[in-house]
C-alpha cells in the first residue's frame, strides 16, 4: 500500500508521519474527522523504524526499536534476576570446588537445591542467557533511543512558525476569540491597517512571553513560543549514562578487569595471588580481644572472645622475572607495604586487599637446631631445619647429617613410618649422621622438633646409642619459628567502577532534566481579527495553563486558566 | 548508519555473551582438552604435559599422606614397565610435599617414571582435583580420555591401555 504522505501545504513527509511536520495539520482522515486533543508524541514525526518496505536488518532494528519489547525484555530480566536470589550464589563461597558446592547445596536446600545448582541457577548472574539479557536490554535502549531522538531532533529544529488552525485548536490547551482589532475610534480601518494592528497585538504577546523566559519567534501575524526545550532531551541523556553504566558492568567479564576473591594468608609465608603478577607477604598478624571489664554483662558471663581490631603487616610484590617457569624461583620486587586494617585496604594500581577473616592455625614454620655432644654439653653447631621444604644434608661442625626422609605428620603403621598429612603437625626428620667415630657409612637419627612427639614416639628409645651420644636441640623459643595465623584477605580488581560511577552520574543528570523542567511551546495566528491559540507541554499542565491564562490576560484577553482546557485528562 | 551501529551492537554481544560462555575457569571434563602445565620434576627437569603429545600419557596425583596413592603406585610400575615401549607415559603429581618425602618414598618404591612437584598446587586446581588419589588418562591427540577418582588394580588399568593404545 502506497500512503499519501504529502500534506497540502505543500510538504512531502515521511511514512508513519502524524502530523505534517512543517504545518502540523493530521494527515490521517480519521484524525482529521475526530475533535478530541492530538497525538503530539515527538511531535506526530515518523520514528525512523517506521519504513514501507523492511529488509531483514530493519526487522533486527524495528524489533529493538519498540518499547513494548524493551518493557517485556525489562519483566523477563527481572524474574530471571530474581531466580538469581533463591539460593546463595556460588561466588559466596570461597571452596567453589564442584563437588564440595553439589553436596552444600543438596545438604542446606534439598532435591530443589541439586537441581537448582545443576541448572547453573547457582550461577544466574555470570550465565550467558543472563548476560544476554542485559545485552539485549542495552541494544533497546541505544536503538529505542537513536530511533527516537533523531527524527524528534530535526523536528524540533526546523519548526514551523504558522501552524495549521487544526493543530493549533486540537491542542489540550487552546483557544480562541475574535480581537477587536478595529475599534480604533478615529481611523476607518481596512484590511491592511487590521494587519498592522494584529502584528502590534502579536508583538505585544510577544513582549509578554518573553518576560516569561520564552523564546520567541514570530512571522508576521504568527508566533511560537517556546521554553525549556533541553528537557526533551533528558530521557536520552539518562539512557546514554544507563549504556555507559552497562557497558562498564559488562566490562567485568575482560580479563584482568574485574576480580573478587578471598584468599588464605599464613603468617611469614608469600603466596602468589592467582591471575595476576602479584605475591602477597604476610609478614605478621596481630589481634587484640576486649578485655572482660569491656564488655557488657551479658557478653561477659558467657566468656566470649571479641575481636577489638586485627591487622595484617602485609608486603606485595610483583614478580619482575622467571615468572612461568616452574624450575627457577619467581624474581619478585616489592611494590607497596601496608598494615591492612578493617576497611584500610592495602591499595596498589587498582588491586586491593581487604581484611576479611582470620583463623588460629598454629603450626611450625621453622626451627634452628644445635647438634650437641650429650654427655659434655658441647655445642658442635647449629642449621636452621625449614618444616616445608628442609634440605637434602645439613653440616654441624664435623658432622654432617644427610636428610633421608621428612614426615610432617608422623605416624606408625603396621611398624614403618609414614605421615598422615602434609601439614608439620607433628613432623619428624631421618638423618644419617657421619663425622668423628661414627662408621663411614653413618648412623641413622630421628628427630622430633616438639618435645611431645619426643616423648609419645620414644626419640631415645628409638636412637637407641647415637641418642646418648648426640642430641639435636632447640637452645630457646628464639629458634623457634611459628605461624599462629591465617590471615583471609579479600582480593579485588575493579577497573571498570570508574566509568559505572561516571553512568550513574549521567543517569541522574538526565532524569533531572526531564523530571524538573518541561518543555512548554505557545503558538498562535491571527487571520483578519480572529485569533486561534494553542499550548503543549510534555508534563505540568497546570503551570501552562497558568502561563497561557496570564500572558493572555495581560494581552487584554479575560480569561480563566481552568477554561484553557479543551478535554483530555486534566492534570 | 543503521548497519554501522547494529554491528557494533553485535560485536559487544558476541563478547559479552561468548564471555560467560567460553569461561576457561572451567574445570577439565572427560572428552575436552587437557590443560597443559609444566612443572620441575624430582630429576630437576622441567616437564611439559604438550611435549608428550604423541603418547598415552596418564596423570596421576597423589602423596605420601594419602594411602590408597601409596598402594596403587606398584600397580602403575609395573603396568609402565610392560606398556612404556608402546606409547604410554606416566606423569605422577606430588601434592606440595617436600623433596625429601617423596623422593624418600620413590626410592622405597623404585618407581622409574617421572615424578612431578607441584609445588603450589597450581596443576591440582586447574585440574579440580579434590579426592586423591584422581588419575587422568589423556590420549595422544591431548583429550582426556578418562578421569578416576581412587585407587586403580593392575586390571583397571591394563583394560584401559589396552583400550586406548589401540593393541588387542
Amino acid at each position: 500500500m502506497i500512503e499519501n504522505t504529502k500534506c497540502e501545504c505543500g510538504h512531502q513527509n515521511a511514512v508513519g508521519t502524524v502530523l505534517c511536520e512543517s504545518c502540523g495539520k493530521p494527515l490521517s482522515e480519521e484524525l482529521l474527522r475526530g475533535t478530541g486533543p492530538l497525538e503530539m508524541r515527538y511531535d506526530g514525526v515518523a520514528r525512523r523504524s517506521m519504513r514501507a518496505n523492511p529488509t531483514p536488518i530493519d526487522r533486527v532494528w524495528n524489533f529493538f526499536s519498540s518499547v513494548k519489547v524493551a518493557v517485556y525484555l525489562i519483566i523477563v530480566t527481572l524474574l530471571a534476576a530474581s531466580l538469581g536470589t533463591i539460593f546463595q550464589q556460588e561466588n559466596m563461597f570461597i571452596n567453589r570446588d564442584p563437588a564440595f558446592l553439589l553436596s552444600y547445596y543438596k545438604e542446606n536446600y534439598g532435591w530443589f537445591g541439586e537441581l537448582y545448582y545443576r541448572l547453573g541457577l547457582s550461577r544466574t548472574f555470570e550465565s550467558w542467557w543472563f548476560r544476554g539479557l542485559l545485552f539485549m536490554i542495552g541494544t533497546s535502549l541505544v536503538v529505542c533511543s537513536l530511533d527516537r531522538v533523531l527524527p524528534l531532533y530535526r523536528a524540533l529544529k526546523n519548526q514551523q512558525i504558522r501552524k495549521h488552525p487544526t493543530f493549533i485548536l486540537r491542542q489540550k490547551v487552546s483557544y480562541a476569540a475574535t480581537l477587536p482589532l478595529d475599534a480604533h475610534p478615529s481611523e476607518p480601518s481596512g484590511p491592511a491597517d487590521q494587519e498592522e494592528a494584529a502584528r502590534r497585538w502579536v508583538e505585544r504577546m510577544s513582549a509578554i512571553l518573553k518576560k516569561q523566559r520564552y523564546r520567541v519567534h514570530t512571522d508576521g501575524t504568527a508566533l511560537l513560543a517556546e521554553k525549556n526545550r533541553f528537557s526533551r532531551w533528558g530521557p536520552y541523556i539518562n539512557h546514554i549514562g544507563l549504556i555507559i553504566f552497562l557497558l562498564a558492568a559488562l566490562a567485568r567479564s575482560v580479563p584482568g578487569w574485574h576480580m573478587d576473591e578471598y584468599y588464605g594468608f599464613l603468617e611469614g609465608q608469600t603466596q602468589k595471588i592467582p591471575n595476576t603478577p602479584y605475591y602477597l607477604k604476610n609478614e605478621k598478624f596481630t589481634v587484640d580481644f576486649y578485655k572482660p571489664e569491656e564488655l557488657p554483662e551479658g557478653m561477659r558471663n558467657q566468656g566470649a572472645l571479641v575481636p577489638k581490631m586485627y591487622e595484617t603487616q602485609a608486603v606485595l610484590y610483583r614478580c619482575a622475572a622467571d615468572c612461568d617457569d616452574p624450575s627457577k624461583q619467581p624474581v619478585l620486587e616489592e611494590v607497596a607495604r601496608h598494615n591492612i586494617l578493617v576497611n584500610h585496604p592495602l591499595k596498589y594500581k587498582g588491586l586491593l586487599a581487604y581484611q576479611y577473616d582470620w583463623q588460629e592455625t598454629p603450626q611450625l614454620i621453622s626451627v634452628r637446631a644445635t647438634l650437641k655432644n650429650r654427655q659434655t654439653g658441647e655445642a658442635y653447631g647449629s642449621f636452621v631445619l625449614d618444616m616445608k621444604q628442609p634440605q637434602d644434608s645439613y653440616v654441624a661442625g664435623p658432622y654432617q647429617l644427610k636428610l633421608r626422609g621428612y614426615y610432617p605428620e608422623f605416624a606408625f603403621e603396621n611398624g614403618a613410618p609414614v605421615t598422615k598429612s602434609n601439614d608439620p603437625k607433628a613432623p619428624a626428620f631421618i638423618f644419617t649422621i657421619t663425622g668423628p667415630d661414627l662408621p663411614p657409612e653413618g648412623e641413622p637419627y630421628i628427630y622430633f622438633p616438639r618435645e611431645i612427639d619426643r616423648e609419645q614416639f620414644g626419640q631415645d628409645a628409638i636412637n637407641g646409642a647415637l641418642g646418648r651420644k648426640l642430641e639435636l636441640a632447640v637452645g630457646s623459643m628464639d629458634d623457634v619459628q611459628v605461624a599462629l595465623y591465617t590471615s583471609w584477605l579479600n582480593i579485588r580488581v575493579d577497573k571498570p567502577l570508574p566509568y559505572i560511577w561516571v553512568g550513574a552520574a549521567i543517569t541522574v543528570i538526565g532524569l533531572a532534566m526531564g523530571f524538573y523542567w518541561q518543555h512548554r511551546r505557545i503558538w498562535l495566528r491571527i487571520d483578519g481579527d480572529r485569533l486561534l491559540f494553542g499550548a503543549h507541554t510534555n508534563k505540568n499542565w497546570y503551570g501552562l495553563r497558568r502561563e497561557a491564562a496570564y500572558a493572555l490576560n495581560r494581552a487584554g484577553i479575560a480569561v480563566d486558566a481552568k477554561t484553557l482546557e479543551t478535554g483530555g485528562k486534566r492534570s | 548508519m543503521q548497519i554501522a551501529i547494529l554491528l557494533i551492537l553485535a560485536i559487544v554481544g558476541a563478547f559479552t555473551v561468548g564471555g560467560s560462555l567460553f569461561r576457561d575457569n572451567d574445570l577439565p571434563q572427560v572428552g575436552g582438552r587437557a590443560p597443559d602445565f609444566a612443572l620441575v620434576g624430582l630429576d630437576g627437569k622441567t616437564h611439559r604435559l604438550s611435549d608428550y603429545r604423541g603418547k598415552l600419557v596418564m596423570v596421576n596425583f597423589w602423596g605420601t599422606f594419602c594411602p590408597p596413592c601409596k598402594e596403587e603406585m606398584p600397580a602403575i610400575e609395573k603396568q609402565y614397565q610392560k606398556w612404556r615401549d608402546a606409547g604410554f607415559e606416566v606423569l605422577a603429581v606430588n601434592l606440595a610435599e617436600s623433596k625429601v618425602t617423596v623422593d624418600s618414598f620413590v626410592k622405597q618404591l623404585n618407581l622409574t617414571f617421572p615424578i612431578l612437584l607441584d609445588d603450589r598446587m597450581e596443576i591440582r586446581k586447574t585440574y579440580g582435583v579434590v579426592n586423591y588419589p584422581t588419575t587422568f588418562l589423556i590420549d595422544q591427540s591431548g583429550k582426556i580420555a578418562l578421569k578416576k577418582e581412587g585407587q586403580m588394580d593392575e586390571s583397571f588399568i591394563e583394560q584401559n591401555l589396552i583400550k586406548w593404545l589401540g593393541k588387542m
